[in-house]
């Protein structure tokens, strides 16, 4: 049995490396405060569309341009050089990865969207 | 209280038929149940190889449970499938997942879209795999079917939807709008014909336009249809491990491990063709959780369906074996929690909403693991022990390393998968808070998993070519020499592969390699030494295919091009993007085209592009129209719009493109070309600031006529204007009149535009302020040039992927078929 645990061995150290790995790897919630600090490593700040602020789309760029409220409060310019998602204006909550430019600007790579669910049009029923 | 044109009767129904599978679960479970615990039972087959007579009632009782059971699975489904063919919508399931204009093809993707339905097709498949034990399973069939019984106890209680001391138990299908708890005592639940008087009821909410697919249709059973074959496996090694049969249980479910390997590795591909046909994230795989955590049950299964042959032939491996056969059931079951609970509301596109089920949802998955865990601990020593180490060129000794490579696989993608999850464990808000922030899933997923998945890829190519061609106990050098030609040929063909396609990341390189390496050598192995018969080509065919698959996944994902490439610079850290800019009407080039966009039509939900691509002189067609391709917007007022993909298949490459963005105002609002409308009251005298660059004066009102009736001394005829003067901050000005007239009861508001100033007046009457007059303002559009954004691949060879597929499929099929059919006592050689 000896050479069976000497592969159970070098197995466990393989996972631990491999989790070792995947946990470097993984990002971190945080505000656009802390996203600043953190530049240049990437980080997920969850927040909301501020649609007071404009919002322009650059189409020969594709450049979207917008300002975000974290869950602090604080507000960031955000630049996204996609092209705008669809019914961007209507998502409840943005789930921003990317990062900060250090001062004045958030720059996402990626942005995923929480739209009003598509259950929202039951409440037309308890209305009635 | 009678409603009108309610089906109420039918959802009494369903919810009888959800009892009746409900108790016949429970049934199933008990009397099967007694009949295998009862003393002496656990011994093992009677002579007869039948399960000991002296009980036969409880067995029939059992096998009655489960036919009523099953009879409640098949009503389930047929009184759910009538109600949304039927369009029953005071059913809430029907409206919230169909409608009217729903083609018939898609209506069994609605039955499924909802958690509910997919609990459903998933209870069906247990149930149908069941009878296969029930007429198989022999010895075992008692204790396999006491776990399906237990198992679908479990499961058809998500689906109860009723209330147990005020704790929701399931959700039903079958509820109506009326009755949902929200709704309860509103006063149009007592109106007798709610259904023709309120209009939301005339027709559903629709299918989610992603789900309209013809993937859709024919993926989620599939897919669940995998995950039900783990099953199996599951209630054997249980059976097994109670029985203290810890090994002998791996003969019979060896053929369903298979089984669930292809059908579950052909659903979760089928996912990826859906994925790539309907989303445009561009590609088929995304490392999304949700693909993720379908992928991690097949990756143990395999893990598991190969340690078998270990347990069958040399008696050992049991305890490994168990583990990574009950660990594939328990992780559909955690799979299961991931997508449902919605906990990876933050991290995934595609998973569900919560409906509340998450204590159920737990308390399912935690009584199954820490069920089986103690079985497997309780009894471990049960285990026959050898103290003799696998010989170092030995098939076993291959095939657990094998497994161990595949377990760490496993476990990287759970675990990346579950942060959402570990957040809520022991995140800063968590149960047991030790982490001192939130960990966020990695913001670049694909880096991330490859990682550590391609390294594995290039170890489970290399074990895929060489394992088979060792033999159980040793093998004589004289057998090794047999993979050399294959790996010579392998090595040829991966360097100038990697040479013609341009690989320059090494990993990649080698993993080009090590899978030709694999499709090769199995090849070899079945044409030279198998045979070549359909027979016995299940194992080289199932290799081959999974070697396609990794070659294809590589090329196409590693070699796809974007393009699109944006010509426009931004900045040196800010690479351009890969979403090119057309005008309508105009040719952009993309290299190797010319791509020309020639306008847009609507086409029911549908607004579609018409794109041309053009041949370039590079590949000697120049101005040559060679194909077009159509992608298109699914317009979805309730759901949002979805931008499809439309991809021109050639036999080494796919051109894929979609439009990421466009102006999608009604052509109505894009022709009116005025925007910006702003209401204004004004009054003789009065300015008002519009547009934030010009003054509006209103100089005067002037009555032109006014005629009354004499009798009454009414208004009869009125016409009347208002002068207006536009100054903008530059010092244009311009003054025209805005015509008002009235006849008899009927006002025609007058519109007039200063022409040179580009704003539009409509004049509304009069303002409820005496003296005050109510006006419109618009402003001019700036001319604007009609555009898309349209982003384009091009993923060579992922033919080769869907090839593979279907070899995979293939070659399970027949290691399957070849298993059932065997001779009795299937010897193989």
């Amino acid at each position: 049995m000896k050479r069976n645990h000497l592969i159970a061995l070098v197995v466990i150290a393989f996972l631990a490396g491999a989790l070792m790995v995947t946990i470097q790897d993984a990002s971190t919630y945080a505000t656009f405060e802390m996203a600043s600090k953190k530049t240049p490593e990437s980080v997920t700040v969850v927040g909301q569309l501020d649609l007071e602020e404009p919002i322009t789309f650059n189409a020969s760029t594709s450049m979207l341009r917008f300002t975000a409220v974290d869950k602090d409060g604080a507000r960031s310019i955000v630049y996204y050089n996609q092209p705008k998602p669809t019914d961007f204006e209507r998502s409840e909550e943005i789930t921003l990865t990317g990062l900060s430019s250090g001062d004045t600007a958030f720059f996402a790579q990626n942005i995923l969207m929480k739209c009003p669910s598509k259950y929202a049009d039951e409440a037309q029923f308890s209305s009635k | 209280m009678n409603f009108i044109g309610e089906h109420s009767l039918w959802a009494l129904a369903g919810r009888f038929f959800t009892y009746l599978a409900f108790t016949g679960a429970l049934g199933t479970a008990l009397f099967y149940g007694l009949n295998w615990l009862r003393p002496g039972a656990c011994s093992g087959p009677d002579e007869l190889g039948r399960p000991k007579a002296a009980h036969e009632p409880f067995l029939r009782a059992g096998r009655a449970a489960f036919a009523l059971h099953s009879i409640g699975v098949v009503g389930i489904l047929t009184v759910l499938l009538t109600a949304i063919l039927s369009h029953w919508f005071e059913f809430d399931y029907v409206w919230r997942h169909s409608s009217r204009d729903l083609p018939l093809e898609y209506v069994f993707s609605a039955l499924w879209e909802g958690q509910e339905g997919s609990f459903i097709i998933w209870i069906f498949w247990h149930a149908v795999l069941g009878w296969f034990l029930v007429r198989g399973a022999k010895t075992w069939e008692h204790g396999t079917m006491t776990v399906v019984g237990l198992v679908q106890l479990v499961l058809t209680s998500m689906i109860l939807g009723i209330y147990v001391f005020g704790i929701k138990v399931g959700s039903s299908p079958f509820v109506l709008i009326r009755e949902l708890p929200e709704n309860l005592g509103l006063p149009w639940t007592t109106i007798k014909d709610y259904m023709i008087r309120i209009p939301a009821f005339r027709d559903g909410q629709g299918l989610n336009p992603l789900l309209q697919n013809y993937w859709m249709v024919i993926h989620p059973p599939t897919l669940f249809l995998g995950f039900a074959a783990t099953l199996l496996p599951f209630a054997y090694a249980v059976a097994g491990w109670i029985e203290r049969r810890p090994l002998e249980w791996v003969t019979p479910a060896l053929p369903w491990a298979y089984f669930g390997v292809g059908v579950l590795g052909t659903g979760i591909l089928m996912g990826g063709a859906w994925a790539y046909e309907a989303l445009s994230f561009g590609g088929f795989w995304a490392w999304d959780p949700v693909e993720n955590a379908s992928l991690v049950p097949w990756i143990t299964l395999v893990a598991a369906a190969h340690l078998m042959f270990i347990v069958k032939k040399k008696k050992t491996s049991g305890g490994l074996t168990a583990i990574m056969a009950m660990l594939s059931f328990l992780l559909v079951l955690y799979s299961t929690f991931l997508t449902r609970s919605g906990v990876l509301g933050d991290s995934s596109v595609h998973s569900f909403v919560d409906l509340g089920l998450n204590g159920q949802l737990l308390l399912l998955l935690g009584l199954f693991s820490v069920g089986s865990l103690i079985l497997l601990l309780v009894r471990w020593r049960s285990l026959p022990r050898s103290n003799a180490d696998e010989a170092f060129s030995s098939r076993e000794f291959w095939l657990v390393i094998g497994s161990l490579v595949l377990l760490i696989s496993a476990v990287q993608i759970s675990f990346s998968t579950s942060i959402p999850v570990l957040n809520k464990l022991i995140g800063p808000e968590g149960l047991v808070p030790i982490l001192g922030e939130a960990m966020a899933p990695p913001t670049d997923v694909f880096r991330h998993y490859h990682s550590i998945q391609i390294p594995v890829a290039i170890v489970v190519s290399l074990f895929m070519a060489m394992v088979p061609f060792l033999r159980w106990d040793s093998t004589p050098n004289a057998l090794l020499k047999r993979i050399l030609p294959s790996l010579l040929v392998s090595l040829v063909l991966g360097g100038l592969a990697a040479w013609g396609l341009k690989f320059d990341q090494p990993m990649y390189t080698v993993l080009l390699i090590t899978g030709i390496f694999a499709a090769l050598s199995n090849l070899d192995l079945w044409l030279r030494y198998q045979g070549g018969g359909w027979r016995s080509g299940g194992q080289a065919l199932a290799h081959l295919g999974f070697a396609f698959i990794l070659l294809g996944a590589l090329i196409s994902n590693g070699k796809k091009v974007a393009i699109s490439q944006n010509p426009v610079f931004l900045h040196k850290d800010f690479p351009a993007n890969e979403h090119i800019l057309i005008p309508l009407g105009d040719t952009v080039s993309m290299h190797p085209y010319w791509v020309e966009w020639t306008g847009e039509r609507v086409e029911g939900h549908f607004q579609i592009f018409d794109v041309n691509f053009y041949g370039t002189a590079e590949d000697q067609s120049p101005g040559k129209k060679l194909f077009s391709l159509a992608p298109y917007i699914q317009m979805n007022p309730r759901m949002g719009n979805v931008r499809e993909p439309s991809t021109k298949h050639y036999w080494d490459r796919d051109v894929y493109t979609y439009v990421s963005f466009a102006d999608m105002r009604s052509p109505e609002e894009k022709a009116s070309g005025w925007t910006e409308e702003m209401d204004a009251t004004m009054g003789r005298g009065e300015e008002v600031f519009v547009f934030e660059e010009y003054m509006m004066r209103c100089d005067s009102i002037i009555v032109k006529s006014a005629q009354m009736i004499e009798e009454t001394g009414d208004l009869a005829t009125l016409d009347m204007a208002a002068k207006l003067t536009l100054k903008h901050m530059d010092g244009r000005k311009e003054t025209i009149e805005v015509p008002y007239a009235v006849r008899g009861n009927e006002a025609s508001p007058g519109e007039a535009e200063f022409a040179n100033l580009g704003v539009k007046v409509r004049f509304d009457g009069v303002s409820d302020e005496p003296g005050r007059f109510k006006m419109k303002f618009w402003r001019k559009a700036p001319e604007e040039q009609e555009f898309i954004l349209l982003q384009a691949f091009i993923f060579p060879y992922i033919n080769v992927l869907w090839l593979g597929v279907v070899l995979m499929a293939i070659g399970t099929a027949l290691a399957v078929a070849k298993r059932i059919a065997g001779p009795k006592p299937a010897p193989k050689p």
